[in-house]
């Protein structure tokens, strides 16, 4: 198996990039777009501020540009796991809510859940180029599940939310990563453990 | 006469009243124990004869009435509403002393007066200045204060972008209408529970830069602008979030350049803008637009990279208008346009050829009696065409002929 550093290792790892940059973006696209649909047919004001939701992983960063190439792929990979087990509840929930009165939404929230998987592969295949291997799969259980109907739609405001973000973050990431030279995948620190 | 220094303690006129006193009794050594003055020197003073001279009581005359004269009661500043009306004691005179008020030196009417109180009513912005109310005939300084007039601030406006990104961003602000008194901006900038420090630019002065502390965050930042002066106060909020106040400003060096042999071609060409700080890993993606001069409907091409284009449609020998806006490829808005550049495609016709030909044919029409020799190049400047170029070559074509009535 090639080198992380070698030629073709570098060429496979800018390609990847490459084609995760343009998966990044069309999954943001879908997102805002779920996202106004989300806010219309749940009734929700679009403007109105959530607080942090247990579960759901927050694309903000400091320092984000002090971060090796490998933290980058862990962040986003844990991200986007978690993402998966959240839109695979909100879907459940849609279902059980409104049953087929809205196809469209719950076609939507299936096809970035799709997206989310596999962008999550991707992340995977980039970070078994780093010669790490992705950290097992095994997560933290099931997301926390929301009492209410109202939290349950006020969750799921803040899920779409954050996942835009981590699209528009992730971009950034791979094209970081893209760059030649040091940085694209360091050593990893004790921090890095799966 | 040498007076040096000044008394450091205020209380000018009673010191300057207190010299002039022992100046009139004689008492030369007293002078100069007067509180506070460095030294005094005056002839009079080398005089043994005890009995003051007639020198010395003009002197002392005329510096204890140039001391009332020029001694500096507190200085007074007052703001007061367009429009307000304004009462002015003066100072701790009674209302039935006579007094004089001046502005700015020149006397007030006395129907502007109720006893020793001037009175202004409705006051506009003409009326601002320094007012000074002199006592009696003696003109004794009994009262100044400089009148300032203006308004409360309206509500500001306030922007905030980024242009950095993901450097920072800045805020700018500005009032809506003059309050023609000095006002005092203060800024808050808090982003979720932290209250961030938004640094003060120093050109221009109503700005502010704040550094990203986090990327990527859903939080929304509030900033609060609040303006204050001597009338009022009034304040603004705005709150957005990290994406939406990205706009780059617009590229840089533009350039629209023809393609030879290719006449419906223009080849153009641009730079990101140099305050984008990292190009690489936040990548810009371009909007050009372009339309003929004779023409007002603009032609759109999106560019997702690079940072030139070739335009293919363009129509030829027609000169064009071309400019170039910038946006980040993921988030924010669009810049400005750039700065606009002209440029003509290839014409096969040189223009220079073109135009040669229509100045000697005009030349021929209009100066039949004065022909230019076809060797004078004052009429081959390539574009000039039309009157201008008439012009020049009549004068030359009668230096010509004057030179040549001299020497033939």
């Amino acid at each position: 198996m090639a080198g992380a550093d070698s030629p073709s290792a570098a060429l496979r790892r800018r390609d990847l990039c490459a084609r995760g940059i343009r998966l990044a973006g069309k999954m943001r696209s879908d997102v805002v777009d779920l996202l106004d649909a989300y806010v219309e047919q749940q009734g929700l004001d679009a403007s109105a501020s959530v607080a942090a939701v247990e579960g759901v992983p927050p694309a903000a960063v400091e320092r984000w540009d002090e971060q090796t190439g490998t933290q980058r792929l862990l962040e986003n990979l844990a991200a986007y796991r978690a993402f998966r087990g959240l839109l695979a509840q909100m879907l459940e929930e849609q279902r059980e809510q409104l049953g087929e009165a809205d196809a469209a939404l719950g076609r939507a929230l299936a096809a970035v859940l799709l997206q989310v998987s596999a962008f999550a592969y991707h992340l995977e295949e980039l970070l078994r180029l780093e010669s790490r291997g992705p950290p097992t799969d095994e997560g933290d259980g099931p997301p926390p599940q929301p009492q209410s109907v109202f939290e349950q739609k006020l969750r799921g405001l803040g899920v779409l939310r954050e996942l835009a973000q981590w699209a528009v973050r992730s971009a950034r990431d791979l094209r970081q990563l893209a760059k030649p030279g040091p940085g694209a995948g360091s050593a990893p620190s004790p921090a890095e453990s799966p | 006469m040498k007076i040096w220094g000044r008394p450091k303690d205020s209380g000018l006129v009673e010191s300057i009243s207190l010299l002039a006193l022992h100046l009139l009794e004689g008492d030369f050594a007293h002078s100069f124990a007067v509180p506070g003055w460095i030294g005094l020197a005056l002839p009079c003073v080398k005089m043994a004869n005890p009995v003051p001279s007639a020198c010395c009581m003009v002197l002392a005359a005329v510096v204890v009435v140039y001391a009332q004269r020029h001694s500096q009661p507190d200085s007074h500043t007052q703001f007061e509403r367009v429009g307000a009306d304004v009462t002015m004691k003066c100072g701790s005179m009674d209302w039935d002393a006579a007094v004089t008020w001046t502005v700015n030196g020149t006397d007030i009417d006395e129907s502007h007066l109720n006893g020793s109180y001037l009175i202004l009513k409705n006051v506009d912005l003409s009326q601002s200045g320094q007012y000074s109310c002199y006592e009696g005939s003696a003109w004794h300084l009994k009262y100044q204060t400089t009148l300032k007039v203006g308004t409360p601030p309206r509500e500001p406006v306030l922007m905030c972008r980024s242009n950095n990104y993901p450097k920072g961003f800045y805020c700018s602000w500005h009032l809506p209408t003059p309050t023609y008194i000095p006002n005092i901006f203060n800024i808050s900038v808090i982003h979720g529970t932290k209250e961030m420090v938004c640094e003060k630019d120093a050109v221009p002065k109503n700005r502010c830069h704040i550094r990203y502390l986090q990327l990527f965050s859903t939080v929304k930042y509030k900033v609060t602008l609040t303006v204050t002066n001597a009338l009022g106060k009034n304040y603004t909020t705005v709150t957005f979030d990290e994406f939406a106040i990205v706009k780059p400003d617009p590229p840089e060096s533009v350039v629209a350049k023809p393609v030879p042999n290719n006449p419906r071609r223009l080849e153009v060409s641009w730079q990101n803008p140099s305050s984008w700080p990292d190009p690489e890993s936040f990548p810009l993606k371009f909007f050009l637009r372009y339309r003929p001069l004779i023409l007002d409907q603009w032609q759109h091409v999106e560019l997702s990279d690079g940072t030139s284009h070739t335009i293919t449609d363009a129509y030829a020998g027609k000169e064009y208008i071309i400019q170039v806006a910038a946006k980040d490829n993921d988030i924010g808005t669009w810049s400005d346009w750039s700065v606009a550049v002209h440029a003509t495609p290839w014409t096969e016709e040189p223009k220079h050829l073109t135009t040669e030909a229509q100045i000697t044919e005009t030349t021929s029409a209009s100066t039949s009696s004065f022909m230019a020799p076809p060797t004078t190049k004052i009429c081959d400047k390539g574009a000039v065409v039309g009157s201008g170029a008439v012009a020049v070559c009549w004068t030359a074509g009668l230096v010509v002929a004057a030179y040549s009535a001299l020497f033939i």
